[in-house]
This record gives structure tokens, sequence and C-alpha cells, in this order.
């Protein structure tokens, strides 16, 4: 038996259990936003820095617009005359990232990209694991070919437990091999030599430059880059529209 | 035969705990959440972690709209999640029922029952701040993240049953004052 008595470590517990689910809840801005205007007062003044990263991120340069982005090199689907972009910082050992491409993408596919609306622009961001930088620089060799959205389905489909050796060296070899048309001998070189690897470490300093440090992350911005709205996380569908069709000027 | 014997008592004495369990645990929930005031206990901790939960698994949404949708790759982690809420609810219902219906002296048992609650339903929700984990501790959060993600259910699973363990140590306190000596 010990000597303490219930009250005094039942309000201790109490006063603990209390301040953890407060802390969690401030920090998890259950009380935050009600039609663009946030109400506490620490998550006002994160909120506003991280809209401020946004605009500083986005007015040097316009690294934002889909044209510079495009002649970057970054993989992207839809037409290039879109007048809103769709841009998504995703890991391929992120499983959050696979539900996001197996549940909302297609609808955005379906009813933005292909009606020539939209364009979806991806940027890497791998976070997740130590071979999610492999699994980055093997995607983005594929774009060389024009076979990075093969490829990039290809991983989510495949997707593995992370850094299960599902995506180290030869086994991304063996999935490019995989995806019909594309050229072994070029890639292996682009591979093997790490060529996109100032490429990926770009895309990782753009994405905290933005604020970002989870994955997936999506930044929707009209096609010169201007106007950024962020959306954090696998958010299904509706999520998506209610931005794109604001971008879109027809909500 | 003789193996038989020694068998019989065993199984007698687990029938009779088995039973006892399926009387005694009606009695103290019918006991404890007859009252208005810990049933709205059990379910403002519940609603907390429901929402908590729901945030960190990524199904609950508050920006740009508020949204909760339930993929089928999260049913399993759904349904985990939840029963980690009920069980935190009632506990919690019951702790304080304990705590202010009893005058004994805490032991041990209650102590780790209460803080294995916590811990396990924090421990239930970490795989899913991975990022903040990584941030934190760099190359070394990246191997706790690979542990954290890949064995999700699992470590629900042993949240659970860490929560029924405290649960039926809150539920011995309850029913003790009740049991007169031999």
């Amino acid at each position: 038996m010990m000597n303490i008595r219930v009250p005094i470590i039942a309000t201790i517990s109490a006063a603990i259990f209390l301040a953890t689910a407060l802390a969690l809840l401030i920090s998890l801005s259950v009380l935050q936003q009600y039609d663009g205007i946030f109400y506490v007062y620490g998550q006002t003044q994160r909120i506003a820095g991280a809209q401020q990263q946004i605009t500083n991120a986005t007015s040097s340069s316009n690294k934002l617009s889909l044209s510079s982005l495009t002649s970057q090199g970054s993989p992207y689907q839809g037409s290039k005359s879109a007048s809103v972009t769709v841009i998504d910082f995703s890991d391929f050992q992120c499983h959050l990232c696979a539900r996001y491409v197996k549940i909302t993408e297609p609808r955005i596919n379906e009813t933005y990209i292909h009606t020539g609306k939209v364009a979806l622009v991806f940027k890497h961001l791998p976070n997740r694991g130590f071979d999610s930088t492999p699994a980055a620089l093997a995607a983005q060799c594929t774009q060389d070919q024009g076979k990075f959205w093969p490829f990039h389905n290809l991983l989510y489909q495949k997707q593995g437990q992370i850094d299960s050796g599902w995506v180290n060296k030869d086994n991304l070899k063996k999935l490019v091999s995989q995806i019909s048309g594309l050229d072994m001998h070029k890639f292996d070189s682009c591979f093997d030599s790490q060529k996109y690897k100032s490429f990926i470490e770009n895309d990782i300093a753009l994405a905290h430059s933005l604020g970002f440090t989870e994955t997936p992350s999506f930044i929707i911005v009209k096609s010169d880059g201007s106007n950024p709205q962020k959306i954090e996380g696998p958010q299904p569908f509706p999520a998506f529209k209610a931005v794109i069709d604001k971008e879109l000027g027809v909500a | 035969m003789r193996r038989e014997e020694k068998m019989k008592p065993i199984n007698d004495n687990t029938l009779t705990a088995l039973t006892s369990l399926k009387a005694t645990i009606p009695f103290v929930l019918r006991i404890v959440f007859s009252s208005p005031l810990y049933i709205a206990i059990a379910a403002a901790v519940f609603t907390t972690f429901w929402f908590i939960f729901n945030v960190f698994d990524s199904l609950l949404f508050f920006s740009p709209i508020v949204t909760f949708y339930l993929p089928d790759d999260a049913i399993t982690g759904f349904i985990l999640t939840n029963t980690t809420s009920v069980l935190m609810g009632i506990l919690v219902g019951m702790n304080v029922y304990v705590i202010r219906n009893s005058k004994f002296r805490l032991d041990k048992s209650m102590v780790s029952g209460s803080i294995l609650a916590i811990a396990s339903s924090a421990c239930a929700s970490c795989s899913s701040i991975g990022f903040l984990i990584i941030s934190i501790f760099g190359g070394f959060g990246i191997i706790t993240i690979d542990l954290l993600t890949n064995y999700q259910t699992p470590l629900r699973v042993i949240s659970i049953v860490i929560l029924l363990w405290a649960l039926y140590h809150v539920h011995k306190k309850i029913i003790k004052p009740c049991s007169m000596p031999a």
C-alpha cells in the first residue's frame, strides 16, 4: 500500500489529463476557423505567419506559376493553359499520400484535369524514411522519358511498409522495368549518378519555405502563381472542390 | 486420470472467475453510470479522444472546410480508436467515481492503471504524428516513426489490452467495499 491519499493523486492526474487534452485541442485548431477568421490567439499568429511565408515564397520570381514549375522539369498533368494549378508535395512511402492518390486524385482528375480547368504538378517531399529519397530520384528519372505518372501510380499501388526494402535501389530498378517503353539503360545512368539530387533538394526547400513538413500537402494557385491556398493532409474531394472552385471563380 | 483430477480445479476456478466477471462488470457499470455526472464525464472524455484520434488519423479536417470521411484503409484503425475512446471514457468515469466515493488508500495497481491508461491512449495516437517526432529527433526520429507507422495496429491493440486491464483493476476497487470478509 502506498501512503498517498487518493484525492491528491486524483487531482494531479485529472489536472494533467485536462491540461494535456486542452493543449492538444488548441494545437489541433479545433476551435480555429470560422469563415477564414481564426479565433484562438496563438493560432491566429501561427496561421498568419504561414500565410506570410506563402506570400514571400510566391512573390520571389513567381516560383509557383505553372510555366515556371513545368520549365524546371516538375511532372505535371493537364493543360498548360489551365487557369488553376494544384501542387502536390508527396512522398512515395507515405501511406496517407497513397490514400489521396487512390481516393481523391481520381475525382480531381475526372472533374478538373481532364476538362482542362486545372493542372496538377507533383513536387517531392521525401521525409518518411531512408528509402524515400531513392524513390523520389527514381521517379524523377522516369520523368526524363515521360513515364513519371505510370511509375507514380505503380509505386502507390505497390506501396509497402516504410523502409521495409520495397523501394530499395534493387527493387526500384525492378519496379521501373515494369513500365513499358522505358529505356533501362538511360534510367540506370540517371538513377546511379543521382542526376536529380539537387532537384529533389530544391523541392524540399520549396516545401519548407511554404511551411510544409507533413505529406501530403497541397498548394492551390492561379496559373500565374498568385492567390495561394493551402490544403494539408489527404483530404476528401469536397475540400479540394471548395478551394478549386473558389480559385476558378465558380464558388 | 491423475492429470484430469489436477486440471479440474483450475478449469473450475477460471470458470468461476469468468462467471463472476460477467456479473460484477455490468453491476459496477450500473452503479457508476446510474448518475448523469459520470455519464457526462465519460461522454466528454470519449468526445475529446474521438476528435483527437480522428484528427491525428487524417479522417477529420477543419480547414478549408469541416469534413469527415472513412476510407477503406482506415476502417480497422477507426474501430480501434473508437474502442480506445469508449474505454477511456468509461475508465475516467469509473476513476472519478472511485475518487469521490472511497476513503481507502491508493495501491500500486490503481496508480499504474491510471498512468497506463493515459499513456496507452497517447501511444495509440503517436503513430500519426510522425512528422513532429522526425522534426524533433531527426534521423533517430525516422526510425521511431518507421516503427510507429508500421506497427500502428498492434500498438493500438496493445493499448486496448492495457485499458481493459486498467478497467478490470478499477472495477475491482469498486466492488471491493461490497465484499464481506469470510
